[in-house]
């Protein structure tokens, strides 16, 4: 986390002036704060379970651990805990990678052409208001509950954001890039793979990330409405046996998941776009 | 008319008629492919039934115990409920954190350690915590609506003006003063842009909530269309849903541009 702010540097520099005392040093220093807030969480959980607000909902954060350990070495459904972890990766890896197919290539079209746009855009339209939940019914119905619905489901998600962002990093690029471009005499097509195409990309990769969140909520609700896989299966057991060490368990193993997988991205961007720097807010 | 002048009116007409004969084409083969029985009726209803059956709701209670009215009803209080608890407490949380080292020490860690969990994922536990009733639906809500807030509240904050921050700072500002004064304000564009997105959020969130648990609402209908297998049911669950969205998206526009009226963005 490192600002460019002027700001904070000239923050800095008035801190510096006061008078050295230790609270105040202690108070200002990130990483004693950082340990006080997971210690302050850490502490607040054990009081709730100690003082049993929640009764059977809650456990101490330490069985969590201890469940996960339990999980790794036992199998839920004849499949091991990481076959299920594996289970749910899978099918947003296959949802992600087809609304990436369909999706960001029909953004970039109706961006660049009128006519592209007049024609799907009215569709889209209809489409995109819908949480992509809402189609979970629906693929039950079409589909079954094998791994078709699931992909399904995950593929709508994923594509509606796909779509708007590369349409909008095409829509929102300066002009002046395109007369650039002319004024140099190119094509239109060069125009096209110079400009449009690598400035959208930012665009692209935001639409990614927020993709990718949508898709493992999508997972996960499918998960939970019918599966016998997968880690939405792990809570669903975890809640029918009343244990909530399993449900929080699986809860932190998506949440680890779903976190690497937009750290790849973020990687993936700063190695495809390392002109944009900014923003460096998440 | 010269002939770039007749080119031009030429290609404006084309782009007007083009989305009206697409949506026809798209409403006329779905219409056509359930009619003709290429899909059969259990499985997918044409919009003609769709509309029938939007219209028997609005009297009718049959088969699954609400009318339509009913339904959405019980779905905005509950999003309305989560999404104004996460705006109260999102935006001044991110704003605190955007400026205040305490703020940002003591919240960031159990910020993005909770950040990464989708919220569908905490229906089982707020099942056991608060049942299936109101309660739990707010917390998910809640809970999803919060992150956008936060990081937008946040994001405001930090992309203040320099130039601003040092002018208030020459002329004797306290911490607090430029925080209320100067930082704030110009956070507020990322924090309406958080009102939209938190929206969609917990519009989405709400409709997982009620597929899973619940005895009302919109998701509840959808689910009980499937579990009907009447697909009609299931299709107009969800283009209420969508409409509803939208509506209130709209809404909120509006205010947005009342309040931000006046404002450079």
């Amino acid at each position: 986390m490192t600002s460019h702010h002027i700001a904070n540097e000239i923050h800095h520099v008035v801190r510096e002036k006061k008078p050295f005392s230790l609270v105040d040093d202690l108070l200002m220093s990130r990483w004693f704060l950082y340990s006080m807030s997971v210690i302050l969480f850490l502490g607040i959980w054990y009081y709730v379970v100690y003082i049993d607000v929640f009764g059977r909902g809650l456990c101490y954060p330490h069985e969590v651990i201890t469940e996960i350990i339990r999980l790794t070495s036992r199998k839920l459904a004849g499949k091991e805990l990481w076959e299920h972890a594996w289970d749910s990766s899978r099918r947003v890896f296959i949802g992600f990678g087809i609304a990436c197919v369909l999706g960001i290539p029909l953004g970039f079209f109706m961006g660049i052409s009128k006519y592209f746009n007049a024609v799907f855009n009215p569709i889209f339209n209809l489409i995109k208001p819908m949480p992509p939940i809402s189609w979970v019914s629906l693929s039950i119905l079409w589909l079954g509950i094998g791994e078709e619905p699931k992909i399904f489901i995950i593929a709508i998600g994923a594509f509606v954001p796909l779509v708007l962002n590369a349409y909008n990093g095409i829509r929102l690029i300066d002009e002046e890039l395109y007369d650039v471009v002319r004024m140099a005499g190119g094509s239109h097509m060069k125009e096209i793979w110079e400009v449009s195409f690598p400035a959208a990309v930012p665009a692209i990769f935001a639409g990614l990330q927020i993709a990718l969140s949508g898709a493992w909520s999508c997972v996960l609700a499918a998960e939970l409405v019918s599966s016998r896989s997968g880690l939405g299966f792990v809570i669903v057991q975890g809640m029918n046996t009343g244990k909530a060490a399993m449900v929080i368990a699986g809860m932190l193993l998506i949440a680890l998941i779903a976190y690497v997988c937009s750290f790849c991205i973020s990687y993936l961007e700063r190695k495809i776009c390392p002109w944009r720097r900014d923003l460096s807010t998440h | 008319m010269s002939h770039y002048q007749h080119v031009k009116v030429h290609r404006q007409r084309a782009l007007v008629v083009l989305p009206i004969v697409s949506l026809s084409l798209f409403f006329l083969s779905w219409e056509l492919v359930v009619d003709f029985g290429l899909v059969p009726q259990t499985l997918l209803a044409p919009p003609s039934a769709v509309v029938k059956m939007f219209f028997a709701k609005l009297t009718s209670t049959a088969p699954d115990g609400l009318l339509l009215q009913e339904h959405a009803w019980i779905s905005i209080k509950e999003a309305f409920l989560g999404y104004f608890l996460a705006l109260l407490v999102g935006i001044p949380l991110g704003l605190a954190m955007g400026w205040f080292r305490l703020a940002e020490g003591l919240a960031r860690p159990i910020f993005e350690f909770i950040r990464p969990i989708p919220p569908i994922a905490w229906i089982p536990l707020t099942i056991y915590w608060f049942g299936i009733g109101l309660t739990g639906k707010v917390f998910i809500i809640w809970i999803g609506g919060i992150v956008p807030c936060v990081i937008n509240a946040y994001a405001g904050v930090r992309m203040t003006n320099p130039v601003f921050l040092q002018m208030a700072r020459l002329y004797g500002a306290t911490s607090w003063q430029m925080f209320r004064t100067v930082c704030i304000p110009s956070a507020l564009p990322m924090v309406f842009g958080a009102l939209q997105i938190a929206l969609a959020w917990c519009w989405m969130n709400l409709v997982g909530a009620e597929l899973l648990a619940a005895n009302g609402g919109l998701g509840f209908l959808i689910q009980s269309g499937r579990k009907l297998g009447r697909p009609d049911l299931v299709v107009l669950g969800m283009v209420t849903v969508a409409l509803t969205g939208v509506i209130i998206g709209l809404a909120i526009d509006r205010i947005e541009k009342k309040l931000l009226a006046g404002m450079r963005r």
